[in-house]
């Protein structure tokens, strides 16, 4: 049996991978010192540090070592065999961490298992909120823990309740807001289908807490998964007892249903989400009054959003101080984030507020997955804005998002590189929203209309430098008098691009050219006839026939046909395709 | 099943999760189902009955690395409990007979290590 587990990695993307050498001449070593009955070294995908050269870790002590030369094997091998021994000119210690609250479970537990989920701790805040609390003690709580909504605006989450405890109804409802619709965001889902009962003890406990008696859990008809192992914890919770009729022998009793969104971005917005489970159109109306006062069918409701209830039964279990330690002054607690785009490990990261986004993804998603720079990230989905890489090390929370003209938002976060083009990406996302915008007020159905057609006209090189100025305009309209938070964030995107890389429109504008080559009017193709080894794939690949020649006179590109597709300049191993 | 009280709910949550038994667990969350956790998942189980293999079989969710699914975590024994990544049924096949039967990590799958 090994005693000891050596891993090895090498992380230095721009030169040959040396892991396989390297865990050789250790090997090697270690049959020398006849050593290798004790020690086992393994080679790895990931090692959890980037670019820091050969990396090495220890196990079980989790020492791990960067920039590891073959001079240095010996002296890790000593310390290795010694515990207090760290060798210090190459220890890595790492700086940021993720900190799982709402994914506490999330591969740790079977969904489908109610025993695992209570084996875990599970429904023992529900009990301490029944059994010791009481509504006003828990609100006192919440309220000193100091979570905010996590589906995007970051209102307090116990004033939203304390405001529907406050009146008097005979009827009041609950609802778990799963209509999670941001382009690249994910992570409701993952809770959803990963930890189901986490999210329903929050909905019982904010059930309680304003003395409901129904609740509703509103998924995107999107997500069958999740629904479908909703659907089973909601069953499995009545079949214990945790819902229905004097839950765990107390006096107060609720009840759940789900109801399904058609994927409507705007029934995301709490106004519309309502309507549509009254069965009505998906349109939002004025607030107030807030849903917390009248709400759905009139009577006072609480919508919460599945990461913020994923948070409740922790903050009750563990106390609202402890929650209220972590993160920053106005931002408390964790925050998921669902990092896509060109990252080299996207996926969901639960870190504490106040991280910066250099943490988030250079440290733990390890850059962009080509090796470039990153450009600039994109927080809050359609509603949020593009921040350049000179701000990366801003630490996260809802001011300093805000302050950047970007939002937390429900937590997407796209990772740009120097191949995605600032006119292009507004226009994405833009066009999100005019396809998403219900049409009921003016600015939104007009607005984003508008300034998606500057948008285009820009990108196709026929925009004018007065365009920019116009874009502010319609921007800021939108803003004021959008009646609900769709069209009011709508233009964030254009406006934060516009603040951040005008250069690049102006590129757009007045040189008729696109600096990241996406932006297909503005952008030619031509065969370098010097690199050219007329191999002919870029003929054979063309599908326009655009590519004229043969092997023997060289090859041309014939622009008038040329429908800038760039399948050549990807099939060219010879780089001998110019984009410009 | 019956209704829970209070004081039965104190039990359960001391009871026997993730008891020291050797385990497997499968990520089969929409992103694991995607890359083909459930033909990983199916095969094991397979596996395990014809090889009368003293292991158990488990679901879980998704753990955040979706670059890397299908995810795979593994607790034998002996040995630190590591999450491999992008398993395929012939990794599987590896984790089989090196990680449970040799009690040796497999090599190049490993992508977090959690003790």
């Amino acid at each position: 049996m090994y005693t000891k587990v050596i891993l090895v990695k090498d992380t230095d993307l721009k030169r040959e991978d040396r892991t396989r050498e390297f865990y050789t001449r250790l090997l090697d070593y270690l049959r020398e010192v006849n050593l290798h009955s004790q020690i086992q070294v393994v080679r790895v995908a990931d090692i959890g540090v980037y670019e820091k050269g050969l990396v090495v870790k220890i196990l079980p002590n989790k020492i791990t070592y960067v920039n590891v030369q073959d001079a240095d094997i010996k002296r890790i091998v000593d310390a290795a065999f010694q515990e207090e021994k760290i060798i210090e000119d190459m220890v890595f210690k790492p700086k940021s961490k993720q900190f799982r609250i709402v994914l506490r479970n999330c591969g740790k537990i079977d969904p489908e298992s109610i025993e695992d989920y209570i084996a875990s701790g599970g429904y023992l805040a529900l009990k301490k909120v029944l059994g010791e609390l009481g509504q006003q003690k828990l609100i006192e709580e919440i309220k000193v823990s100091g979570i905010r909504g996590r589906g995007g605006a970051g209102y307090p989450t116990w004033m939203k309740w304390n405001f529907a405890r406050e009146v008097a109804s005979a009827e009041k409802f609950v609802i778990c807001n799963a209509d999670e619709g941001d382009p690249g965001a994910y992570m409701d889902r993952s809770v959803l289908e990963g930890d189901p009962h986490s999210v329903i003890e929050g909905l019982i406990i904010a059930a309680f807490a304003i003395g409901a008696s129904k609740g509703y859990f509103y998924i995107r008809a999107e997500y069958p998964l999740a629904v479908e192992r909703i659907e089973k914890a909601i069953k499995q919770a009545y079949d214990y007892g945790l819902l229905g009729k004097n839950i765990l022998g107390s006096s107060f009793s609720l009840d759940i249903d789900i109801r399904l969104g058609a994927g409507a971005f705007v029934c995301g917005e709490e106004t519309a989400l309502i309507s549509s489970i009254e069965g009505k159109r998906g349109t939002p109306h004025p607030r107030p009054p807030y849903p917390s006062v009248k709400g759905l069918w009139g009577k006072p409701t609480v919508i919460n959003n599945v990461e913020t209830l994923a948070n409740i039964a922790v903050i009750i279990a563990k106390g609202g101080k402890w929650f209220a330690q972590i993160g920053t002054g106005t931002s408390k607690g964790t925050k998921v984030f669902a990092v896509t785009g060109k990252i080299k490990n996207s996926g969901l990261v639960e870190i504490a507020m106040g991280a910066t986004l250099r943490e988030i993804v250079v440290d733990i998603c390890g850059g962009t997955l080509s090796g470039k720079p990153i450009k600039a990230v994109q927080t809050g989905g359609p509603s949020g804005g593009v921040i350049p890489k000179e701000l990366l090390d801003t630490p996260v929370d809802y001011e300093n998002l805000q302050k950047l003209g970007s939002i937390m938002g429900s937590g997407g976060m796209i990772v740009m590189d120097d191949d995605d083009c600032m006119v292009d990406i507004p226009k994405f996302y833009l066009g999100f929203c005019v396809e998403e915008s219900c049409g009921k007020c003016a600015p939104c159905r007009i607005g984003g209309f508008q300034m998606l057609n500057y948008l285009k006209k820009i990108s196709e090189g026929k925009g004018k430098l007065e365009d920019l100025g116009q874009l502010r305009r319609i921007s800021q309209a939108m803003q004021k008098a959008s009646l609900c938070g769709l069209g009011q964030t709508a233009s964030n995107p254009v406006v934060s691009t516009l603040k951040y890389f005008e250069q690049e429109y102006n590129e757009h504008i007045l040189n008729k050219r696109c600096p990241a080559g996406k932006c297909s009017s503005l952008v030619t193709y031509r065969i370098i006839e010097d690199k050219c080894k007329r191999c002919g794939i870029c003929f054979n690949n063309c599908p326009v026939k655009a590519i004229s020649g043969g092997k023997e006179e060289g090859y041309a590109i014939i622009q008038d046909k040329c429908i800038k597709c760039g399948r050549c300049f990807d099939v060219c191993k010879f780089k001998a395709i110019n984009k410009k | 099943m019956s209704r829970l009280t209070p004081a039965d709910l104190d039990t359960m949550s001391k009871g026997p999760y993730d008891k020291p038994r050797d385990w497997i667990k499968v990520g089969m969350s929409s992103c694991g189902i995607a890359a083909g956790a459930e033909d990983v998942f199916n095969f094991f189980i397979e596996e395990v009955k014809k090889r009368n293999l003293q292991i158990e079989i488990k679901k879980c969710g998704c753990a955040g690395m979706c670059y890397a699914e299908p995810l795979v975590e593994v607790s034998v024994e002996g040995l630190p409990s590591v999450t491999y990544g992008t398993v395929n049924k012939d990794v599987a096949t590896k984790i089989l007979e090196k990680h449970v039967i040799s009690k040796m990590l497999v090599n190049d799958y490993i992508f977090d290590v959690l003790i």
